[in-house]
């Protein structure tokens, strides 16, 4: 009997694992449960936030260790395809992924003196960091839809916790609950897409959709335009690009600091791997149909977050406008559809997680406990009292512009030649201007930044603690050394650019 | 009748025996149980408490519970198919399922300690 | 390349500066004085060194410097001096000094971060001046705003935020239109010729080979947008006034003397070889708006309260003869326009310092409530009326020769500017002694009688300005000798490049026109970059 069950069912093949290929992922999933495990066992021990603080720590620098050694694998091997077909770590994925972990260990470092100040918990916080940064990961390296979708989950998940984790704060809850209503709608659409996808090609890994686009012609286009467009209105919410960016501003201006600085750095590099990949791997011969859309999309992401802005007065919610700007930006890299444009926009995701990270460190350590008061009459005079940390701010803010000599600079010149260089006037003109538009509204915020207090000013002057501090220096002298020696950088990203 | 019908067939009878044997408990159940009406008896079952008025309908403690309900409740969605495809899965499968479940146990260890468990 | 980098280190110096003053302590503001000063100083003393050391009669580039920047992107480092920069150099250099201790000490509050941003923006102007690169011209190009908006916000007057973010957002709108322009122009010679380089003079000798005169007539607008509103040409000019209304004394100073010229710099070093065809068919369109600016510029100056924008508006008047000669495309013209752009500086500087000394004061620069300086002030007085009559271009002063340059270089191609342009010159003498006779002349009331006369240290501020355009009014040689070969190169590119053909006056010796070919220029600029 059991020898004829046996014949019946075929043994079911499992998939090998290069396990070197997932370790980040494991690495800093692991530590995320490992620090609920401390919080568990521990309980509140006196030793359990440096605890878990370093047990967050050691997964990301295992993590990164991971990523040094497959950066050398795939760069000697070409890239490493796992589980199926459902993992594929290749140069650009192993790039963004070091994008993130530099936004998870600065996120963490200046989460250490936030929570304090705030009296929040700190394990459950560091946990649902960790597990968003592992969901990012996989999600940078993920080759097939469904994969994407789940790591697309695990991202999100945490993050609509953390943007309510200051629960006593009216704001941050309802940050939370916007950010997840709207977060699960575009998940929803984003499946939606996938199912029309998996529709219209009969695969669900990108790589076999693109073959199979490659070998066969539609008869019908529909199924697979409308499965296209979802998945793009999906993966448009993350990155913040408008229309799919109302979200953004409530969100980023009730979330923690720490928080909002996590989410414009890191997910937003995880959002563009994934459209980026997508479409550069499934779609590429039906470039003439998104790429329109997605010009349609830089445009209105340029313009509206640029001009938005100008009407704000809370500095947190300028921000967020400006970090929808900056995804148009990227966005314009990715629409020219060439090598150089994806190079720029690789580029810009790394100099931007330092620009975003290094000003929101510096808001949040600006900022009063209780986090709620961020507007622009209460930073008048920060610059004066506090000169050196105010002179940081203003020029991370500069960098933002796109002052030469910082990296904003840098980025910006390199996806505007790439618009230049595939003949894209019409974006590199709109993309200059929007680009002075901006200039104005970070002008203001330096301006109120450098103004003599007027006596309403509400902003701390507790001495900078060491963990954010180091997040300050380093990523003021990453962003200066992008703007004054971009070379390596330039060249780290034009090895980054390719999928094999 | 054919053959494409005789499959059906299977599916009455099962519908046919579903109503038969609620019909038989519930029938059972009035035979045999003692009837003293009361009028709190008739109100909505909540729990002891009582359901109209105050801002929550039901305890906020339901909740916990509801939530871990259904992590467990999933966790056995996951295991049914696993444990019909055990053997060809291998120990491979074996370790992906204790990993699995590692996991949950862990949610549940930090449920208890943060006294989620504890009603009071 | 030469032994020692000197270019690089008059462009480096002042930012040394401004980063070690960054360790002085805050309350030692005298030590953050004599650092600045130091540190200006000593760029004076490398450009005069450069000054000195210049070649004379090569209309080429000299102690070209060049070091890979951005790799991929084909930008470069890459920094060279010629006739027309080298007086911009030394002119940056000199006016530093003198706008720092102008300012010394009636900037008393945040000494450190107003001479470090002061510092930080004579490295930009350097760079400005000496880069070859575009994209390297365009980095320092936009750099500058952030000192001179910090500047203008900082230690400005009543109304110096509103001034600090016009000055920022109209420069920025025009230099992101050219940064646009550059990058197509960049990209159009990679795929025509395979290399993606933005060396200026690898580009001159391309000059649009086979592309259209509409791609050439945009992208020409386009740097012109930038060069127009920092001229700043009519009808960009609107923002000058204001920011000078506003700005510090030592910042109006480096603003009127160095940073307007800026625009009409970029018109000279790039739209000739770059553009070639659009430079010859725009000129009437340049000319128009020269003479308007002129005439309009010299009406609104008559019209002002206000001291400083009387002056303010003179400069746009001033500006006008600057473009003027170089649209007259003559190489008299252009030799007059550069000519100005030295000599400018000088006297409205002297201007400026003097108007400052008198708001020193009187806290005022209203016209209607100053008057009979000259009473209780006659040596401030004999130094305004230097000034005034260098500025006026009275012969004898470098004003003179560097407008009627631009005159006779207009009036040999296109007479009727030049006509038009000349009364402009009338009209300057009418609002400068209009306004010399009501602050200066009269009955002394009230506070002005009881005014200070100038200090020594004044007088030492402002006499070297004024002795230099007296020198230069007669004895112009040393300045035209340095200048004249590279503007006949340009004059001699542009006939090559275009049928466009100089109107020569009789007796002009037509084989004296030429110069190095830019095709040389551009074998040499590759060689170096190997």
């Amino acid at each position: 009997m059991t020898g004829f069950v046996l014949a019946a069912i075929a043994p079911i093949t499992t998939p090998s694992v290069d396990w070197l290929g997932v370790a980040p992922v494991i690495a800093l999933g692991g530590a995320g449960v490992a620090i609920v495990l401390a919080r568990a066992l521990l309980r509140r021990s006196a030793v359990t936030t440096p605890v878990c603080v370093a047990l967050g720590i050691l997964g990301v620098v295992l993590a990164a260790i991971f990523e040094y050694r497959l950066w050398h694998l795939v760069r000697a091997d070409g890239a490493i395809t796992t589980m199926a077909g459902m993992v594929r770590v290749d140069p650009f994925g192993v790039f963004l992924s070091v994008v993130v972990l530099i936004g998870t260990i600065y996120a963490l470092f200046i989460s250490v003196a936030y929570l304090k100040r705030e009296s929040l918990d700190a394990p459950e916080y560091l946990a649902l960091v960790m597990l968003s940064a592992a969901g990012m990961v996989a999600i940078i390296t993920a080759n097939d839809l469904i994969a994407i979708f789940v790591a697309l989950e695990v991202l999100s998940i945490p993050l609509y916790v953390l943007a309510a984790f200051d629960r006593r704060r009216m704001a941050s809850q309802e940050a939370g609950l916007k950010y997840f209503v709207l977060g699960a709608f575009s998940s929803a659409v984003f499946l939606y897409g996938v199912a029309l996808t998996y529709g219209a090609t009969g695969s669900t890994s990108l790589t076999a959709i693109g073959d199979f686009l490659a070998n066969n012609t539609l008869y019908e286009q529909g199924t697979l335009l409308a499965g296209g467009a979802l998945l793009l209105a999906g993966l448009g919410f993350k990155v913040a690009a408008v229309p799919f960016h109302f979200w953004t501003p409530d969100v980023y201006e009730g979330a923690p600091t720490p928080v909002t600085a996590f989410m414009a750095a890191a997910t937003k590099a995880a959002a563009f791997a994934v459209l980026i990949r997508v479409f550069s791997i499934a779609f590429p011969l039906y470039r003439t149909d998104w790429k329109p859309a997605l010009w349609v999309l830089a445009v209105l992401t340029l313009v509206v977050g640029s001009v938005a802005a100008l009407v704000q007065t809370d500095v947190k919610r300028i921000l967020a406008y400006s970090a929808i700007a900056h995804s148009g930006y990227i966005l314009i890299g990715f629409q020219t559809g060439t090598i150089a444009g994806r190079q720029a926009a690789l580029l810009y995701l790394l100099i931007y997680t330092f620009m975003a990270i290094g000003t929101f460190a510096v808001i949040m350590l600006a900022s009063m406990t209780g986090d709620d008061r961020h507007s622009l009459d209460d930073y008048r005079g920060f610059a004066l009292q506090r000169p050196v940390l105010g002179g940081i701010l203003i020029f991370f803010l500069l960098a933002q512009a796109g002052i030469p000599l910082t990296g904003g600079f840098i980025a910006k010149l390199e996806v505007f030649s790439a618009a230049a260089q595939s003949n894209n006037y019409s974006l590199l003109v709109i993309g200059v201007l929007a680009a002075v538009v901006a200039m104005f509204f970070y002008l203001r915020i330096a301006l109120a930044l450098a103004s003599p207090a007027t006596g309403g000013e509400y902003f701390s002057d507790r001495r900078v603690d060491r963990w954010s501090g180091v997040v300050v220096a380093t990523a003021a002298l990453a962003v200066l050394a992008t703007g004054v020696t971009p070379g390596p950088f330039i060249d780290w990203a034009r090895q980054a650019v390719y999928f094999v | 009748m054919t053959e494409f019908y005789r499959e059906y067939l299977a599916v009455a009878v099962l519908i046919g025996a579903a109503l038969a044997l609620v019909g038989l408990m519930l029938g059972v159940g009035k035979l045999i149980r003692p009837v003293r009406p009361q009028a709190d008896k008739y109100i909505t079952y909540e729990a002891g408490s009582d359901p109209v008025g105050g801002w929550g309908q039901s305890n906020v403690r339901y909740y916990v519970y509801a939530l871990l309900f259904v992590i467990f409740d999933v966790e056995a969605v996951f295991i049914f198919p696993w444990a019909v495809g055990l053997e060809p899965l291998g120990i491979f499968g074996l370790v992906e399922m204790v990993v699995f479940i590692l996991i949950l146990v862990l949610g549940l260890v930090y449920a208890w300690r943060k006294g989620v468990l504890r009603w009071a | 390349m030469p032994d020692f980098p000197i270019l690089t280190a008059i462009v480096v110096t002042p930012i040394i500066g401004a980063a070690l003053m960054t360790l002085i302590p805050a309350r030692r503001p005298e030590i953050t004085r004599i650092v600045a000063l130091l540190f200006t100083v000593a760029t004076l003393g490398l450009s005069i060194w450069l000054l000195w050391n210049f070649k004379v009669g090569d209309p080429d580039f000299q102690y070209v410097e060049n070091y890979e920047w951005i790799p991929g992107l084909g930008a470069r480092f890459i920094l060279g001096v010629d006739g027309i920069s080298i007086f911009m150099v030394v002119i940056t250099a000199l006016l530093m000094p003198i706008g720092l201790l102008a300012s010394a000490h009636h900037v008393d509050h945040r000494v450190k971060a107003f001479f470090g941003w002061f510092l930080v923006l004579e490295t930009a102007i350097m760079g400005i001046f000496l880069s070859l690169d575009l994209i390297g011209f365009f980095v320092f190009w936009e750099f500058m705003l952030v000192p001179m908006y910090f500047l203008i916000q900082g230690w400005g007057h009543d109304n110096r935020r509103y001034a600090a973010t016009k000055f920022f957002l109209y420069t920025a709108v025009g230099s992101a239109l050219m940064l646009a322009c550059t990058l197509v122009l960049g990209f159009l010679h990679e795929a025509s010729t395979g290399l993606l380089t933005f060396d200026f003079r690898i580009l001159a000798a391309w000059g649009f080979g086979g592309l259209s005169i509409t791609t050439e007539t945009i992208l020409f607008l386009g740097f012109m947008a930038a060069f127009a509103i920092k001229a700043p040409l009519f009808p960009f000019h609107t923002w000058l006034p204001d920011v000078h209304t506003e700005a510090p004394t030592a910042g109006s100073v480096v603003l009127a003397g160095v940073i307007i010229k800026m625009g009409a710099y970029g018109f000279i070093r790039f739209s000739f070889e770059l553009f070639p065809r659009a430079t010859v068919d725009l000129a009437p369109l340049l000319l128009i708006t020269a003479v308007i600016g002129i005439l309009y510029g010299s009406i609104v100056a008559a019209m002002q309260r206000d001291l400083k924008r009387l002056v303010a508006y003179s400069s746009v008047a001033h500006m006008g003869f600057v473009i003027l000669g170089l649209a007259s495309l003559t190489v008299i013209g252009l030799n007059g326009a550069t000519f100005i752009m030295v000599s400018h500086p000088l006297t409205t500087g002297a201007l400026f310092l003097i108007i400052g000394f008198i708001y020193e004061r009187r806290h005022t620069r209203q016209i209607d409530e100053l008057g009979g300086i000259w009473k209780p002030a006659p040596v401030l007085t004999a130094l305004f009326i230097v000034a005034m009559f260098a500025g006026i271009g009275l012969p004898g002063f470098s004003g003179f020769v560097g407008e009627f340059l631009a005159l006779a270089g207009t009036f040999i191609s296109e007479r009727p500017y030049a006509i038009l342009a000349a009364v402009g010159v009338v009209l300057a003498a009418v609002y400068m002694l209009w306004a010399f006779q009501r602050v200066f002349t009269g009955k002394p009331t009230g506070e002005n009688a009881k005014m200070t006369d100038a200090t020594k240290r004044e007088i030492l501020l402002v006499a070297p300005l004024l002795v230099l355009s007296l020198f230069l009014g007669l004895y112009p040689k040393p300045v035209l000798e340095r200048i004249e070969p590279t503007v006949r190169q340009k004059i001699a590119f542009l006939e090559q490049k275009t049928d466009y053909r100089q109107k020569r006056p009789h007796g002009f010796d037509s084989n004296r026109l030429g110069g190095e070919s830019y095709k040389d220029l551009a074998k040499k600029a590759l060689k170096e970059q190997r």
